[in-house]
């Protein structure tokens, strides 16, 4: 006879036990040679081997499923690896050693929780060094330029127009230098826009700063190689003299100390390298001119510009002179003097040249820092997101505090049982110290991978008008203080375990599968509950912080911009002068100007799929400049008049961009020398002639009297969220531009990604010599315009989402513990007759309150912060009620969210563990 | 008052309480294995309680869990290795508690229903 195979018996009668298959052996072995020996003793009872058979597979067979019972069992807590032997044995480290060994396994014992707390931990740690380091790179860390808190500018400012922060003109310049006795140096520069020809390959588009002698010393920045241009070079007519970038040096130069010397081609002419200035010599400069009223050149056209090319100014007074504001002007205090006492005395030499000089009048002087410049736009935006962040650092350590008190709480009895067994509290505390230290380090790793992952992708994001952010990297103090900090934390809530088991019943702990000790529970669960109280607060502030931007940020979305942007797709260049002649004399006949101009258009609106073509002198999004003008008839009023914003265009701009008529007509395409015409926009209608009829007055300006054809729709050429300006549109034959910028535009049928290409190509088979650049569809430059504000809101919606996942959890940890506490009582409930429902009622009314005591703290809170969010806001206020209610709304579905499982838990207790326990 | 659930699982819960003071008290004597318990059970209280596998070694591997017990795999010569069980010490303090509490409710029953122990 075949000996039978037991455990395969027993296999088919049990399938898998439990997950672990060495486990799985072991089981089934038992039982096997269980079976075997109820099998043999039946036989040798007298039953054939078939009943003998039948009588030992009955044992595994019961009304109950036994694979349940078996599975329950087994799994039920497994024994805890052995504990390092408590009394020390061999040297301090061999017993760290032991100890570090232990903490592992005993954290991947109870993963749920080790899990749960490295990623919060590690989310709190990477996110605030993250953010923390791109706060360090752009406000916190020191200038480039020597002593920045000495740098100002000096602004112009106009009364009639109530601007204040014009640039100004070389005489006065050249007036402030003479006059000023408080500023050490004054400099002037000025943007611009050059084609460089390289030897080979395109035209390529380049900003440059023409600037006095006195530029780099004023900023405090030395050449890297070679010199800066002297005096005698910087004089009208002076040679053609250049310093280039640090970054055009090494891209084109492979850094090669022979650039001195060499030659470069801008906008076809021959200029000299003489030196290199450093990457840090144009800090500052786009932020300067994106403020400037006027004039700034290259700012508007990229906001990623940077600097490549330093040219001496080489203008005078005959060139520049004092009615025009092309300069800026920078300026470095004395030491000792300060800002307040140089306002004063500049106010004051501004007030003598108002009475020297008829077109200085109405004009005054405003200082400001360069630091105010530089970071007033972004320091509110950069502080609301790391007081963000804090606040999800601190629900992070709250949520990790809770877990290890909840921890420690179960691990009383481990504690008991230890101490029972002989273990030393001291010995027993270190123990505990080491795996806490290795829980949070182990998520301070984690935390710094996740802290170069994030500061990766803010860099990205980020908008571009932020500066120094390329140089953002991660901030060691920050990183060194939160690990700091966690390891602190870890160590408090940690160690409580060993300070309560001092006042513990060793046999109450003993004999319970969890411990129930009153004094124990009680007081870690009032901190528990306060925890996950403040942790509801805190999150419903964030919730309401990003709700308030998210609404801000749709209806800024929402405002019409007054053109249609989709399907247009734009390109920029600049006609140099070497080709295209700007002489004066004969303005406005440009003739080479207005031959490519129209022979542009022609072969643009050609190409197929496309619906309308138009050239500019600005896109629409682009500010461009002001100017002053008088109304016909009303001569005297017009000098209170603000600068109006000149639009040059073609007559196609119009159906191009699809800007809207109001009263009256469009001019079509316009002869130089035909009667000059000129159409307003509402805001100017509004603002000049109010009650009286706009069409058929002259405006006067640029020399010639130009009739009013009609009034058009206002364009939000400032951005969306400003103020239309007034505006005048004239054809760009009529006022072809000085300096040779346009912008052609086109509107496809198609998408007009596809059509960037082509719109680059068709320029530069006109003319191979142009730089074209900015070519991207309108709705993109849209996009961009908000960019800064997106990126605001995404991240901190980012964190309100982290706040609330990690308010759910704590709520959850909270409510499972409790019901793990209380689940004796619970089953007497039960057992006495309470229903389910009931049993749902307690759990949930205990969730209830501590979201709703959280969602009361958190409202208070929100409506005090959320002011820190007003410059950020629009068409929103603080206190909207929309938001608010939605935030609670949502905190409340959270915190039921949580309190689900839980209460299943409860509702599944089995009275009769509860009884048994009698 | 006692909830219809509690009545109809009564009897099979007290039986499972007590077998858990049976297996203790034979380890008490000395280790054994599971077999072995299940045969001396039914013999020394004359059939009354008879434990099929099912029931046992459940209840065994809770024990072991709450560390009342131990178990451990013992290879004598020429036999396949059996698992042995023995009391630890925080067993030999629960089988003392257990006792107390059973001859309280013996003698509680006594009282109140005047049965009598064997």
């Amino acid at each position: 006879m075949t000996p039978i195979d037991w455990r395969a018996v027993v296999r088919s009668e049990l399938g898998n036990v439990t997950r672990d298959a060495a486990s799985d052996e072991e089981i089934v072995e038992e039982l096997a040679q269980h079976i075997a020996q109820r099998y043999e003793d039946a036989l040798a009872s007298g039953l054939s081997p078939a009943a003998a058979r039948l009588r030992a597979v009955e044992e595994l067979r019961t009304s109950g499923a036994m694979q349940q019972e078996l599975r329950q069992a087994r799994l039920a807590p497994r024994p805890a690896p052995t504990p390092p032997p408590t009394v020390g044995k061999g040297s301090i480290m061999a017993d760290l050693w032991q100890d570090l060994r232990y903490s592992v396994r005993v954290l991947t014992r109870s993963p749920g929780f080790t899990v749960a707390a490295l990623l919060t931990l590690a989310l709190g740690i990477g996110a605030t060094t993250a953010i923390f380091s791109v706060l360090d790179a752009v406000l916190l860390r020191t200038s480039p330029l020597a002593e920045p808190e000495r740098l100002t500018m000096v602004w112009e400012t106009d009364r009639a127009s109530s601007t204040t922060r014009e640039p100004a003109s070389l005489p006065d310049y050249l007036d402030f230098k003479d006059r000023s006795r408080h500023f050490a140096r004054l400099a002037a520069f000025m943007g611009g826009e050059a084609n460089l020809t390289p030897t080979s390959g395109d035209a390529v588009r380049l900003a440059f700063l023409a600037a006095t002698q006195e530029f780099a010393a004023t900023l405090g920045v030395q050449p890297i190689i070679g010199r800066m241009f002297t005096a005698e070079e910087d004089r009208a007519g002076g040679p053609q003299v250049v310093l280039i970038s640090e970054r055009l040096w090494e891209r084109d130069y492979r850094r090669a100390r022979t650039v001195l010397g060499e030659t470069i081609r801008l906008n076809e002419r021959p200029y000299t390298i003489i030196g290199v200035m450093p990457n840090a010599a144009d800090f500052g400069v786009m932020q300067v001119l994106t403020l400037a009223a006027y004039g700034r050149a290259f700012a508007d056209r990229d906001r990623a510009s940077r600097v490549d090319i330093w040219l001496p100014l080489q203008e005078d007074a005959q060139t520049l002179p004092r009615d025009t504001h092309p300069i800026f002007v920078v300026g470095r205090l004395k030491p000792g003097s300060t800002l307040e006492l140089a306002q004063q005395e500049m106010t004051s030499i501004a007030a003598d040249l108002e009475r020297q000089y008829q077109s200085n009048a109405d004009r005054g002087v405003y200082l400001e820092s360069v630091n105010d410049v530089l970071f007033k736009r972004v320091r509110p935006g950069l502080w609301l997101l790391l007081g963000a962040v804090a606040l999800v650092l601190l629900i992070a350590c709250v949520n990790v505090a809770n877990l290890l008190l909840a921890r420690g709480t179960a691990r009383l009895r481990e504690v008991a049982l230890r101490t029972a067994l002989g273990a030393h509290r001291p010995r027993l505390a270190r123990q505990f110290a080491v795996e806490n230290v290795a829980l949070t380090l182990g998520a301070a790793i984690l935390g710094i991978a996740l802290a170069v992952i994030g500061l990766r992708v803010l860099v990205s994001l980020a908008p571009p008008e932020v500066p120094r952010l390329s140089e953002a990297a991660l901030n060691l103090r920050l990183l060194g203080g939160a690990i700091v900090l966690s390891v602190v934390i870890g160590l408090a809530f940690g160690m409580l375990p060993i300070m309560q088991a001092r006042r513990l019943d060793i046999q109450g702990a003993l004999r319970t599968e969890e411990s129930r000790s009153a004094t124990a529970g009680r007081g870690s669960q009032l901190v528990r509950s306060a925890l996950v109280v403040a942790e509801v607060a805190l999150a419903l502030v964030l919730v309401v912080g990003a709700g308030l931007l998210l609404k801000s940020f749709w209806t800024v979305q929402r405002v019409d911009p007054g053109f249609d942007a989709s399907k247009v797709v734009k390109a920029e260049f600049q006609l140099p002068r070497s080709r295209y002649p700007v002489n004066f004399q004969v303005w406005p006949n440009f003739v080479e100007m207005h031959r490519f101009n129209a022979e542009l258009r022609r072969r643009a609106e050609a190409l197929p799929g496309v619906e309308a073509a138009a050239i500019a002198g600005n896109h629409p999004l682009d500010a461009g400049f002001t100017n002053s003008f008088q109304i016909v008839g009303r001569e005297a009023e017009s000098r209170s008049y603000p600068e109006i914003s000149v639009r040059r265009v073609t007559g196609s701009y119009f159906s191009t961009v699809r800007l809207a008529l109001r009263r009256g007509e469009v001019f079509g395409e316009v002869e130089p020398q035909a009667a000059a015409v000129a159409v307003i926009n509402e805001t100017a209608a509004r603002l000049f002639f109010d009650k009286r009829e706009a069409i058929g007055q002259q405006i006067n300006f640029w020399g010639a009297q130009r009739t009013i054809l009609g009034v058009v729709a206002d364009e939000k050429i400032h951005g969306l969220t400003s103020a239309t300006p007034p505006a005048i549109y004239v054809p760009l034959q009529q006022t072809p531009s000085a300096n040779g910028a346009e912008t052609l535009l086109l509107r496809v049928a198609g998408d007009p990604r596809s059509a960037t290409s082509a719109i680059g190509k068709v320029v530069r088979d006109q003319d191979a010599g142009l730089a074209v650049f900015g070519v991207e569809p309108l709705e993109q430059t849209l996009a961009d315009s908000i960019q800064q504000r997106r990126f605001v809101m995404l991240l901190l919606s980012l964190f309100a989402v982290l706040a609330v996942v990690l308010a759910v959890i704590g709520i959850h940890g909270v409510l499972s513990y409790t019901v793990r506490q209380r689940q004796h009582e619970i089953g007497i409930r039960m057992a006495l007759g309470a229903s389910p429902e009931r049993v749902t009622r307690l759990v949930l009314m205990y969730g209830a309150r501590l979201a709703a005591l959280g969602i009361v703290l958190g409202v208070a809170g929100a409506l005090l912060l959320t002011r820190f969010l007003t410059t950020l806001l629009f068409g929103v206020t603080t206190t909207d009620v929309g938001t608010l209610v939605t935030a609670i709304a949502l905190l409340t579905g959270a915190a039921l969210l949580a309190t689900y499982l839980p209460v299943r838990r409860a509702v599944r207790i089995d009275p009769m563990d509860a009884v048994r326990e009698l | 008052m006692v909830s219809p659930h509690m009545t109809h699982t009564l009897s099979r819960e007290v039986k499972k309480g007590s077998v858990e003071l049976l297996i203790l008290a034979l380890l008490e004597e000395r280790e054994r294995h599971g077999y072995e318990m299940a045969k001396q059970i039914e013999r020394r209280s004359r059939g009354a309680i008879t434990i099929h596998a099912a029931s046992l070694y459940p209840i065994l591997y809770r024990l072991e869990g709450r560390r009342i017990i131990e178990g451990h795999w013992v290879e004598k010569a020429g036999q396949r290795r059996r698992r042995y069980y023995r009391l630890t010490s925080v067993g030999k303090r629960s089988l003392a508690a257990q006792r107390n509490t059973w001859h309280a409710f013996v003698q509680g029953l006594t009282r109140v229903a005047r049965i009598r122990p064997a």
